[in-house]
């Protein structure tokens, strides 16, 4: 298995604005910033983007903290970090360019849904087989259908869905995607700046000299 | 989701409240879980009533009102205070006003001041609120005034995530500013990084919603937490009484 979950036994969000699947429904949303609430957007059927698999991270998620998300990650192929709890996750994260026709923007997108990781996992299968003759390019997905997983008995007894995602071609990384390479995003972060810079009040203008056009 | 903060008739969180929660846990239990009242310093006063004279100042050009207009509001705020810094503040106020009334003037008269602002946070149940100090539309400037009796090279921290919620809640294209202001001297600095900022604030609301709902009782609360009792937040002896009665310390 591509991913090195253990799909059979298991069941993101931070500066970027997210993508998200929903397992329950099958369907992609975009969540966007509106009147300072968050809203919803369905672009499961016009749903294409460009997909930093280059930059894929791996590892363990808690999304049930009571607030922000817990991401205990690592770049694919590197070790796997500790699990931090029992409440964690196998998860995945990744960043995508949307096409322009679904938002055009850059979004992170992050699950340890055991439907979503299923569907990522085959195509991070299609991807690696792929890339080899694709080298330097990303590739850029479609979301072709979404299948029926059950899990459980008798009451207890759930139906997610899992994504079929498809590579429907590849391209140059784009430039909003960032660094090509791993360094970029293991960079180590540092706080951001308060902000030094001394600014002036705006000061009143003299009358320009051709300002009367009598 | 479950409100955590509704046991403790917490109805918001605001920029205030998430840095004292950052700054002293303690005295984030002391006053907004345990209902203990503190007194306000005479620090806090000065702040209100340097701004108070400024924007009169900044709507009606009158600089020897506003003057008298922020000694009197002084006077009133910190009757009752006893702080012993009370006239040593009361003696910076004239000049305060004086020079912020010269950094500022130049933005003419504000297009809105003492705003309220409410900006949800996914996850969390109640809003953060806020009021800023002055808006001027004509220049896409949104200004805090800070007072201080040393001038500082650069924006605190807390004021950074304080503005910046303000401008995220007001609009993203506004300028945030931070406006510094001594007894002789002022600088105003212009925001950077608003987006991680608000970022920072909203984690530090979450970790408080995260941190109360440990248990319903106050007690417990208090028993998670050490106060520093040399920090400003317990020089007051009614409030370092308080301390010791609850932690023993």
């Amino acid at each position: 298995m591509a991913l090195g979950f253990n799909l059979e036994s298991s069941g993101g969000a931070n500066f970027l604005p997210i993508v998200k699947f929903d397992a329950r429904s099958g369907r992609i949303f975009r969540r966007d910033r509106e009147n300072n609430e968050n809203v919803d957007v369905d672009i499961t059927k016009s749903f294409k983007a460009v997909v930093d698999f280059e930059n894929l991270e791996v590892g363990f998620i808690n999304f049930n903290t009571g607030g922000a998300p817990h991401f205990a990650m690592a770049t694919y192929g590197d070790p796997m970090p500790e699990k931090p709890s029992p409440d964690h996750k196998p998860g995945v994260r990744f960043v995508a360019k949307l096409a322009s026709t679904c938002g055009g923007d850059v979004r992170e997108m992050a699950s340890n849904a055991k439907a979503f990781l299923i569907g990522i996992d085959a195509l991070h299968n299609d991807y690696l087989a792929g890339a080899p003759k694709n080298a330097g390019k990303l590739p850029v997905i479609a979301l072709t259908d979404s299948v029926p997983v059950v899990s459980g008995e008798g009451a207890k007894r759930t139906t997610n869905y899992s994504p079929v995602f498809e590579i429907t071609g590849w391209v140059n990384r784009p430039d909003d995607l960032g660094g090509s390479t791993r360094v970029a995003a293991t960079a180590k972060a540092t706080p951001p700046a308060t902000g030094a810079s001394k600014v002036a009040a705006p000061s009143k203008k003299a009358p320009a000299d051709d300002e009367d056009f009598g | 989701m479950n409100n955590n903060f509704a046991k403790y008739g917490i109805e918001h969180l605001s920029p205030s409240s998430c840095n004292l929660f950052t700054a002293s846990p303690a005295m984030f239990v002391l006053q907004k879980c345990l209902g203990k009242r503190t007194m306000v310093g005479a620090a806090a006063h000065r702040g209100t009533a340097v701004e108070h004279g400024i924007a009169h100042y900044l709507t009606t050009g009158s600089k020897p009102e506003a003057i008298d207009l922020a000694k009197a509001e002084f006077a009133k705020l910190s009757s009752m205070t006893g702080d012993p810094r009370q006239d040593k503040e009361s003696a910076a106020i004239a000049d305060m006003v004086t020079i912020g009334i010269e950094e500022l003037k130049g933005y003419g008269t504000p297009s809105s001041m003492q705003g309220k602002i409410e900006y949800k946070v996914e996850g969390l149940a109640v809003p953060l609120i806020g009021y800023y100090d002055f808006e001027f539309e004509q220049h896409g400037a949104l200004i805090d005034l800070k007072t201080t009796h040393a001038l500082p090279s650069k924006i605190s921290t807390n004021h950074a995530r304080q503005v910046a919620l303000y401008v995220a809640a007001r609009g993203d294209n506004l300028d945030a500013r931070i406006t510094y202001v001594t007894s002789k001297k002022s600088a105003t600095y212009q925001l950077e990084n608003k987006r991680e900022h608000v970022h920072a604030l909203e984690k530090i609301a979450l970790t408080i919603q995260k941190f109360i709902g440990i248990s319903d009782d106050p007690y417990e609360l208090a028993s998670l937490v050490v106060p520093d009792v040399d920090t400003f937040y317990f020089s007051d002896p009614i409030t370092r009484q308080m301390a010791f009665e609850i932690w023993g310390l």
